[in-house]
């Protein structure tokens, strides 16, 4: 039990201490990759620091939700966190409490948050920008949901850990047709979910263009750096699904022994950067879609999910 | 001796594509293929009896039927390579674009003649496929805006029912296989067809008769044939509609015995609908037309129809009809296009409404579409006459009165429908200064010895070729 | 399930995303790119069940795949079809990008369906050569309808071909080899006499929306 509780946190700390790192790493790659120097890769805790500093500002008008709304978005990702397998590739403390699906209704918590706060600022950017954002997410839904019933289809469960062994177990599983169509889709649902281009332009300084990040203009100060954490979290968090259920199911901690989860933290850290240079590559290489291709780029994505769940049915 | 047959084509397309030689071409052509006309009369000879020719076994082999085929085939060809050779120089194309064409003509006839030859169901697909592929230069060979949408509608259309028909030959290969069998030829199909598993041979039922029927105009899918035979040369109409169709018809019929044996999958009923659908709208859209080539072309749509029907009633007299309306059809229906040729060249429109008077523009011309108005129509005493009062009665002997009555209805519109048109066309007064242009003298040739057949055929049937019919029906081996 | 046929399933599942894509693919390049993969999937899928079975027959129609479908068709078009038509960008469609993914993934749901129906009269097949290859002969069709323009069109009529014959390596493995070879000599005449179709149409009429022209019809009075 004790132990148990020690994973937990040091998977909620790994989630908490590293995320702003990942994405130092993401945006200097992204430099790099168009030729610039880019930032420091320390960068984002400065800029954390910084902003939990300042004073905090808040819309007159604005009620309840505003000001909750930054504590939502950070807590919903260390929530998830309790549920999958960060670091250990054994069920922990409080990973019977929810499935994959559930991780999916809790970030929509915070998505659900962020919209109304985005709405009670009054900007008229941040109306603008949850509506977009209510746009991806409605077409988003469609694809995650197929890709979960696939999963379940697959692996006949849903709960991480179960979906995670079933891959290598034997390890022609993971060759088979439904989990890399099944990887495809969720990949193009990170890009989509997390703000990335092609969906989104996550350096744009354009607020007409913007999805996400015309949201956080009217938080300031504590808000918009708890705001930033929950969105580093965010993307770290669907990394680790990604990358340690469906995709790379390997070097997790086996056992509870401090030396394992230290190489396990290494691992799925390393995991993560291999990650964000694909997402770098992706970035780099794609232009941002006009606001109605999107429905486009998730319908491809919706066309794999279904591929991939019908690849699974030509096997019966 | 036999393989000669389609290989004179070739030849003659090779020499039509050597740029100095070419100047023969006309010539080389229309000699080829009246060699290839009396080879196929040789044949039909004997084997008007019965029996089979095995050139190479398992892949060629005739018989009555195929030796029937390829002598119209050959007919139409001869006439039509004839034809071309004025109906071109009336024109005034330049030298190496009738070369090309007539490269192009060999061996469209090359394909065709190839298909009544071949026993191998797969080969025979392919053929198929040339004779769509081999032709679409042909209709667009005007390159006006209007035959480069035929030519586009042709390929777009064809060559889609091409692929859904390979998908059924690859499925009957399949229900083959699970006999045991593989003898993928018209006989080993008819002598596995009764062990092979229903939902196979019912797939490939459907996918051949889509996929065939694309090809021969059956009607929701006609859309490209009025396009394609009236927008290329009328030489190329003659050919398109006198003997491409009834050669895809052919390969159809043939099939037809495979799939009949198995009664769930009702193909007479088949059959019959589509053709009965096919001459009904046929027959209504003729009077809708503009475009006097175009009326000829839905004639076609109706004729198909026609032959699916009495093919549909599966009695060894509904076979024997649809044989002599096969043939009675390409006969004419080339004769038709031949009419519409030289009335093209007469007055330099296809607009029914901008002909009146054409009796008194060209007396020959006006004489030759009434004549093959007539003709196709199904007015005595022209061989369609016959072959159509065949046809209502095998549908009587079969006690399919509600079939008949349908089709003698429909008929009965189709001529009036015709008629309609060009007797507009003809009488009257002349609307405008006729601008005289001299048919010639190949055109008037061509169109005199097409007209000879439809003739002869409606007043004496020969001894001879009333047996030929007769195997011909037995080969398709109704009930 | 052997590792031979997981990859020949992905190969089915590729084969059938690549066929959705040219249905909504704007740009005539991309789709040509999308085609040569369609093509080379084809052929992964003839190898891959050629290697399990063992058949010559299905290396060998892989092979012709190759020459024929991926190298030789991309090629006539590049050498035939003038440059401009190359370039065009933001291809008209009949209907919007989305519903016709809808409509093509209920194509491939259809596909499945019946593919699995028919499967099950003669069993010890590759059953999902037969599904996907009636998926992809139904989105072709769509595919058809979608676009007017001339290369997309072309290319849809393969792409049904290419569906036809997935299903044909299952279910026909030794289909006689000389009708293998004369079919891949039907395709490149094919894409030839296409290919002079297109650019005499582009010289003609100066658009190759060729699917679009409807000045041939009946005119009721």
């Amino acid at each position: 039990m004790a132990l148990s509780i020690a994973l937990n946190v040091s998977q909620l700390a790994f989630v908490l201490l590293l995320s702003p790192l990942f994405a130092g790493i993401l945006a200097r790659c992204k430099e790099i990759v168009q030729s610039k120097r880019g930032p420091s890769l320390l960068q984002p805790y400065r800029d954390l620091r910084k902003l939990f500093g300042k004073d905090e500002r808040v819309p007159q008008d604005s009620s309840w939700i505003f000001r909750a709304t930054p504590y939502v978005v950070f807590v919903v990702p260390l929530i998830v966190t309790l549920l999958i397998p960060v670091l250990t590739d054994f069920p922990l403390f409080l990973a019977f409490a929810g499935d994959m699906l559930a991780a999916g209704f809790i970030f929509a918590i915070s998505g659900f948050f962020f919209t109304l706060a985005a709405i009670d600022g009054g900007n008229p950017y941040g109306a603008m920008g949850a509506s977009r954002t209510r746009m991806v997410g409605f077409l988003a839904e469609p694809v995650i949901i197929v890709v979960l019933f696939t999963v379940s289809f697959v692996a006949n469960s849903t709960i991480p850990y179960i979906v995670q062994q079933h891959w290598v177990h034997p390890i022609a599983n993971f060759f088979s047709p439904s989990h890399i169509l099944l990887l495809i889709a969720f990949f193009m649902i990170i890009l989509a979910e997390t703000g990335k281009l092609p969906v989104d332009n996550p350096s744009g300084h354009f607020e007409l263009a913007m999805i996400d990040e015309s949201k956080v203009l009217e938080f300031s100060g504590r808000g918009a750096a708890l705001i930033k954490y929950g969105g580093y979290m965010k993307f770290t968090v669907l990394a680790v699904v990604f990358l340690n259920v469906l995709l790379t199911p390997w070097g997790l901690a086996q056992a509870g022994s401090p030396a394992d989860v230290a190489l396990a933290v290494m691992a799925v850290a390393l995991k993560i950067v291999a990650l964000s240079l694909g997402i770098v590559i992706v970035e780099s290489s794609f232009a941002k879609l006009r606001l109605f291709r999107i429905a486009e780029f998730l319908g491809a994505a919706f066309v794999v999910s279904v591929t991939a769940m019908v690849t699974q049915l030509l096997r019966l | 001796m036999i393989l000669a047959i389609p290989l004179l084509a070739v030849l003659a397309a090779l020499w039509c594509a050597i740029p100095r030689a070419g100047r023969a071409a006309p010539a080389v052509t229309v000699l080829a293929a009246i060699a290839v006309l009396s080879l196929s009369i040789r044949l039909l000879w004997t084997l008007s009896g019965g029996g089979t020719l095995t050139v190479i076994r398992g892949w060629v082999e005739l018989n009555s039927l195929a030796a029937l085929l390829l002598t119209l085939i050959a007919l139409v060809y001869a006439t039509a390579a004839l034809f071309s050779w004025g109906y071109l120089a009336s024109d005034a194309t330049s030298e190496s674009r009738i070369r090309l064409y007539h490269a192009n003509f060999n061996l469209f006839a090359f394909s065709m003649l190839s298909i009544p030859m071949l026993n191998e169901i797969g080969l025979v697909w392919i053929f198929v496929e040339l004779t769509s592929l081999l032709s679409i230069l042909l209709v667009s060979f005007a390159i006006s805006a209007d035959a480069l949408e035929a030519a586009w509608k042709y390929m777009v259309l064809t060559l889609l029912g091409a692929t859904i028909a390979v998908l059924g030959v690859l499925v009957l290969y399949w229900a083959l296989h699970a006999t045991g069998s593989t003898e993928f030829t018209w006989d080993g199909l008819h002598a596995a067809a009764a062990r092979m598993p229903h939902a196979l041979l019912g797939f490939a039922f459907v996918l051949l008769l889509v996929g065939y029927g694309a090809k021969i105009g059956l009607v929701p899918l006609h859309t490209w044939l009025p396009d394609a035979h009236s927008q290329a040369p009328s030489p190329v109409c003659a050919m398109l509609s006198g003997i491409e169709t009834s050669v895809i018809l052919y390969v159809v019929l043939r099939l037809r015995n495979v799939f009949a044996g198995d009664p769930s999958l009702h193909v007479g009923a088949w059959f019959v609908v589509l053709g009965l659908i096919s001459v009904g709208a046929a027959a209504l859209l003729l009077t809708q037309t503009q475009d006097y080539k175009r009326l000829f072309a839905f004639s076609t749509v109706e004729h198909m129809g026609i032959i699916l029907t009495a093919a549909g009633l599966l009695t060894p007299a509904g076979d024997v009809a649809a044989v002599w309306q096969l043939l009675a059809h390409s006969a004419t229906k080339s004769l038709c296009f031949y009419a519409a040729g030289v009335t093209l060249i007469a007055t330099g429109t296809r607009d029914i409404a901008a002909i009146r008077g054409l009796l008194g523009t060209s007396r020959f011309a006006a004489a030759a579409l009434l004549f093959g108005a007539l003709a196709i129509g199904g007015a005595p005493p022209f061989a369609v006459f016959l072959s159509e009062l065949a046809i209502l009665r095998a549908g009587l002997l079969a006690h399919a009165y509600v079939l008949v009555a349908l089709l003698a209805f429909f008929i009965v519109v189709a001529f009036f429908g015709l008629l309609w048109h060009v007797t507009n066309m003809v009488a009257g007064p002349p609307e405008s200064e006729p601008r005289r242009r001299r048919i010639p003298l190949t055109c008037a040739w061509a169109l005199l010895l097409a007209a000879l057949p439809v003739v002869i055929l409606g007043v004496w049937l020969p001894q001879g070729l009333a047996q030929a019919l007769e195997s011909a029906a037995r080969v398709l081996g109704a009930a | 399930m052997s590792l031979l046929s997981e990859l020949n399933a992905l190969a089915l599942g590729l084969f059938i995303i690549s066929t959705i894509a040219m249905t909504v693919t704007r740009q005539i390049g991309a789709c040509i790119q999308i085609f040569v993969v369609q093509s080379l999937l084809l052929a992964a899928s003839a190898f891959l069940l050629g290697a399990s079975t063992p058949s010559w027959h299905l290396i060998a129609l892989g092979c012709v795949t190759v020459i024929g479908k991926a190298i030789s068709i991309p090629w006539l078009l590049r050498a035939l079809v003038p440059s401009e038509i190359h370039r065009t960008r933001e291809l008209s469609q009949t209907i919007d990008a989305p519903t016709a993914l809808l409509a093509a993934l209920g194509l491939t749901l259809l596909g499945y369906a019946f593919g699995a129906h028919i499967v099950g009269a003669a069993p010890n097949l590759s059953s999902g050569n037969v599904s996907m290859g009636i998926a992809a002969l139904l989105v072709g069709l769509l595919l058809l309808a979608v676009r007017i323009e001339a290369v997309p069109q072309l290319l849809g009529i393969l792409a049904m071909e290419n569906g036809a014959f997935l299903a044909g390596i299952a279910i026909a493995p030794d289909f006689p080899l000389i009708a293998e070879l004369a079919i891949a000599f039907d395709v490149l005449l094919l894409g030839f006499i296409v290919a002079l179709l297109t650019r005499a149409a582009y010289r003609r009429i100066g658009t190759t929306e060729v699917g679009g022209l409807s000045a041939l019809r009946e005119r009721i009075k």
